[in-house]
């Protein structure tokens, strides 16, 4: 069957909201000005754990231009921040503080120097108690315990089949334990918000966040204001990737509680120190897995152990840890699984969302297993992948089967293709080379683990202009324009007539969080609803004018046209204004919600995702013997992406993402003294990548469609950190011909390694 | 203390606080905030401008050194009759644009190196690039969008 030809789908378009970027007319939270504005600034613990005996504000209150000073105390609602269970994190710390960096109080002052001043007048009697800093520690019972029920976050399981059976049958079993470290999400503008109360009553919240209804929630219940008072305007966002949740909740409720106690326009705007050591971080993971295989290299069993550091508070945690249980049998076919994942508290920074969601670091592991486990059966990696890749039909990990879109193969094949295609490089006394692969998958949506409704509509005027509204959130990554390119598909205009919202709780319906690499396939079907009920109404007017009703009707480059004649076409506005004053609706309203799973949460057994993205990444890499500097030769992502809507913004994320990877799998180091402090909460000392430690990703696409998504698509924003990571894990190992078994994976730890190697 | 200065082919004559920043002289003071502060340090290039027709970090940078001084931000970047620099129209086209809060700092570097050489290699792109951070491209798109706006500009030549 040919494939169906489409107007704005499938092309290279621009972002639709580009332009105001260019030309930096765009304006950020804390770009906004308002009369009357304020500045806050919280004081912060600078000790990872004690009892708050006092805190003197007298100082900080007569400091110039202090307007107000407020601590725990002083908060009406329950002093939240909690987005998510087990809601254990405050605003402001009250009555002891559990890690370096947390907020003990809020200054508010006419400038952000006049506020850092009042702050720096605050004296904090904190006693300093032992702190829990190792995952060691944590699991220590004699230990401290950071929270009232001891230190464990969140644990759970996954069973399939019987795992010891399993390893009885395998011919071959391969061991090994894992380390990935914290990595900080470094979006280039630090978290903003601004907050201007009304004179109704209501405040709105200008924000740079990535979820405004969250942010609206938990604002409006630190007030102990009802939900619908509040006002969550998202502003342009200089990205995201996950940081800017819980943090965007923190500083939105101290600005709101301020605001509505002054009456005056008060605004926070991070430092890019408290960017690093006051929101959260991805999680530090050691893992311990153990594979069986038979001597053909069939997976019989796989037995896992997930250690993640989750910091002083939950956050998103629960969900961190399941994801990686979910994934860390990775995308193959095993009739016997064990997985245990579980969260543990320290007294540092805490660790939550971060683009990738606990699948970044089980991929590094998983994979590292299978490389170990090809060379110990004599197998080639990529034919050891091939012969366990999921199929459509194929029971995965947590018992689900896929009758579609399921592409692992299909990129296996690619990678293999192009690998044949590697020039070919002798190591010598100055260069070591390596080639390294990896297959990956990544749950899309929430799915069964939380709420999956998205609320969208679609809206045309008279004039043939479409207004599109989400709850949704542009981040950087390009979700407004694939939002914009789908209603134009569906309601034949060119995309320049196609507007989406900015997401202010107003005037946008809840769609959850913009997480899971939802947007496109989540969000995006239920925008394709909408669009497609707008549809119906101008089909059926349209059917009307031509005296045809009933007759099939195309609506395309701003017309609608009669299939059965198309010279007969009239203008789309001319049928929309027929439309409004026939009464045929122009709007439509619709939520979406994922399909009812059917899901065991003690065994993680049944149907959790609408889709999983599928991926395998080839990396081919030089290593400096004497520097230890890798260069990066070849990169290559392959992604079953379903269907790519615009393949622009598509390679767009998967370069971004698999830089991020990069900067995980070898540069990215956050530094904590031995008493527990954050050292390096700078850009000087934390290396994210720059231009010049670019890597050369070559982007390919699979389309292998699913129905649960817009026209097939499958979202693709997590997916490329976990692929990269791992090929260059993979391609140091062969390189340096030793098993890389912690990440980051530096240029000292290579030159290491191979001091290691030569000693042998 | 007073302070004369051409900002964006404007005039500008104004009292200044001797302590006052570049970045809030421009940001607060003129309301041009497509200057963005990313790190406040010098460390991320969010914040530059061209000064004299070379980059800067404006967030390390006092207000009083912009006293007879030729200034450029985001604001003044523009194309022959209104239209976008071919920078800003090769950032928008080959994508290298995402969440937009490096892309005014990344615009005027790439300008100062267009400005020098219209043609240049790779490595002088990521020489001229490598103290603008970006998290969300990977620069791939970047690089290739500074290659494709010096090509637009000796078109127009």
């Amino acid at each position: 069957m040919k494939e169906k030809e489409y107007s704005v789908i499938g092309k290279r378009v621009n972002k639709v909201d580009g332009l105001e970027l260019v030309t930096g007319k765009a304006k950020f939270a804390g770009d906004l000005r308002f009369p009357g504005m304020l500045h806050g600034y919280a004081k912060r613990s600078e000790i990872p754990t004690g009892i708050i005996k006092s805190i003197d504000i007298s100082k900080a209150l007569e400091a110039p231009g202090v307007h107000l000073v407020f601590t725990g105390e002083n908060i009406p609602g329950p002093n939240l921040i909690g987005i998510l269970p087990p809601f254990d994190q405050t605003l402001l710390a009250k009555d002891r503080v559990r890690y370096a960096g947390e907020s003990v109080a809020f200054v508010v002052a006419e400038t952000k120097n006049q506020a850092k001043n009042g702050a720096s007048q605050i004296t904090l009697e904190i006693e300093p108690t032992k702190p829990v800093l190792s995952l060691d520690e944590a699991l220590d019972p004699a230990s401290p315990k950071i929270h009232p029920d001891g230190n464990v976050t969140f644990s759970r399981n996954l069973i399939k089949g019987d795992v010891d059976l399993g390893f009885a049958e395998a011919d071959v079993i391969v061991e090994g334990v894992y380390e990935t470290s914290y990595q900080e999400h470094a979006y280039i503008e630090p978290e903003a918000v601004c907050v201007v109360p009304g004179g109704d009553g209501r405040i709105t919240i200008y924000a740079s966040c990535q979820s405004p209804f969250h942010l609206r929630g938990h604002i409006a219940a630190n007030l102990g204001q009802p939900a619908s008072k509040v006002r969550v305007v998202q502003t342009y966002t200089g990205g995201s990737f996950g940081g800017k949740d819980d943090v965007a909740v923190e500083i939105g409720a101290l600005a709101a509680l301020a605001a509505v106690k002054l009456g005056r326009p008060v605004m926070v705007n991070h430092d890019r120190e408290e960017s690093i050591i006051g929101s959260n971080l991805r999680h530090p993971s050691r893992i311990k897995y153990k594979t069986g295989a038979k001597k053909d290299g069939t997976l019989v069993a796989k037995q896992v152990e997930i250690l993640l550091d989750g910091g002083a508070y939950a956050s998103e945690s629960p969900f961190v840890t399941m994801k990686a249980l979910i994934h860390a049998a990775g995308p193959y076919r095993i009739p016997n699984v064990h997985i245990k994942s579980t969260a543990l508290y320290t007294n540092k920074t805490y660790s939550g969302a971060f683009r990738g969601f606990g699948v970044p670091q089980v991929t590094f592991a998983s994979e590292s297993q299978m490389d170990e486990l090809a060379a110990k059966l004599g197998m080639d990696p990529v034919e050891l992948r091939k012969k366990n890749a999921l199929l459509p039909g194929d029971s995965n990990a947590t018992g689900q089967v896929f009758k579609e879109s399921v592409g692992i193969l299909d990129t296996l094949q690619v990678i293999e293709r192009e690998r044949e295609k590697l020039k070919e490089f002798k190591g010598d006394d100055h260069y070591l080379y390596g080639t390294g692969i990896s297959s990956m998958l990544q749950g899309i949506s929430n799915g069964a683990e939380g709420i999956d409704v998205v609320g969208a509509s679609v809206q045309m005027s008279q004039d043939g202009s479409v207004l599109v509204g989400i709850g949704l959130t542009e981040l950087g990554q390009g979700s407004r324009t694939v939002f914009a390119q789908i209603t134009a598909e569906v309601l034949g205009v060119p995309l320049e007539k196609v507007t989406v919202k900015t997401v202010d709780t107003d005037s946008v319906h809840d769609s959850g969080p913009t997480v899971a690499s939802r947007s496109t396939t989540v969000g995006g079907k239920a925008v394709l609803t909408a669009a497609e009920a707008v549809k119906e109404s101008l089909v059926t007017m349209a059917g009307l004018m031509f005296n045809s009703p009933g007759a099939p009707i195309v609506l395309k480059d701003n017309f609608a046209i009669l299939e059965a004649s198309p010279e007969a076409r009239i203008p789309l506005d001319q049928v929309a204004t027929a439309a409004y004053w026939t009464g045929f609706p122009l709007m439509n309203l619709t939520f979406s919600k994922a399909p009812p799973s059917n899901y065991d949460h003690d065994t993680h057994q049944g149907d959790i995702y609408v889709a999983y993205n599928y991926g395998t990444h080839l990396m081919q890499i030089r290593i400096d013997r004497i520097t230890g500097e890798v260069t990066v030769l070849r990169h290559l992502a392959c992604h079953d992406v379903g269907k790519v809507i615009n393949p622009k913004g598509l390679e767009g994320q998967v370069e971004g993402g698999s830089l991020i990877g990069f900067g995980l799998a070898h540069m990215e180091k956050i530094v904590h003294s031995p008493e527990g402090r954050i050292i390096n909460s700078n850009f000087a000392d934390y290396a994210v990548p720059t231009i010049k430690d670019r890597i050369p990703t070559e982007v390919v696409s699979i389309e292998k469609p699913t129905s649960n998504g817009p026209f097939g698509a499958k979202g693709v924003g997590e997916p490329p950190v976990a692929g990269t990571a791992s090929a260059f894990a993979n391609a140091v190992s062969a390189a340096l011909g030793k098993r890389v078994k912690k990440l980051p994976v530096t240029k000292e730890d290579i030159l290491i390694l191979l001091s290691e190697r030569e000693k042998k | 203390m007073r302070i004369r200065f051409l900002c964006n082919n404007e005039q500008r004559d104004l009292e200044i606080d001797p302590s006052l920043r570049a970045i809030d002289l421009l940001r607060d003071t003129l309301g041009l905030t497509g200057t963005k502060e990313g790190c406040g340090k010098g460390e991320c290039g969010a914040c530059t401008i061209l000064v004299n027709g070379k980059p800067v970090s404006s967030c390390i940078m006092l207000a009083a050194k912009l006293d007879g001084t030729r200034v450029e931000t985001i604001e003044g970047v523009k194309g022959k009759d209104e239209e976008l620099h071919p920078l800003q129209q090769a950032f928008l086209e080959e994508g290298a644009v995402q969440c937009g809060f490096c892309t005014p700092g990344m615009i005027l570097s790439s300008k100062a190196l267009l400005e020098e050489k219209s043609k240049p290699t790779e490595e002088e792109i990521q020489e001229a690039l490598s103290g603008n951070f970006c998290r969300c491209t990977g620069y791939g798109k970047i690089l290739k969008a500074v290659k494709k706006a010096g090509q637009l500009l000796e078109e127009k030549r």
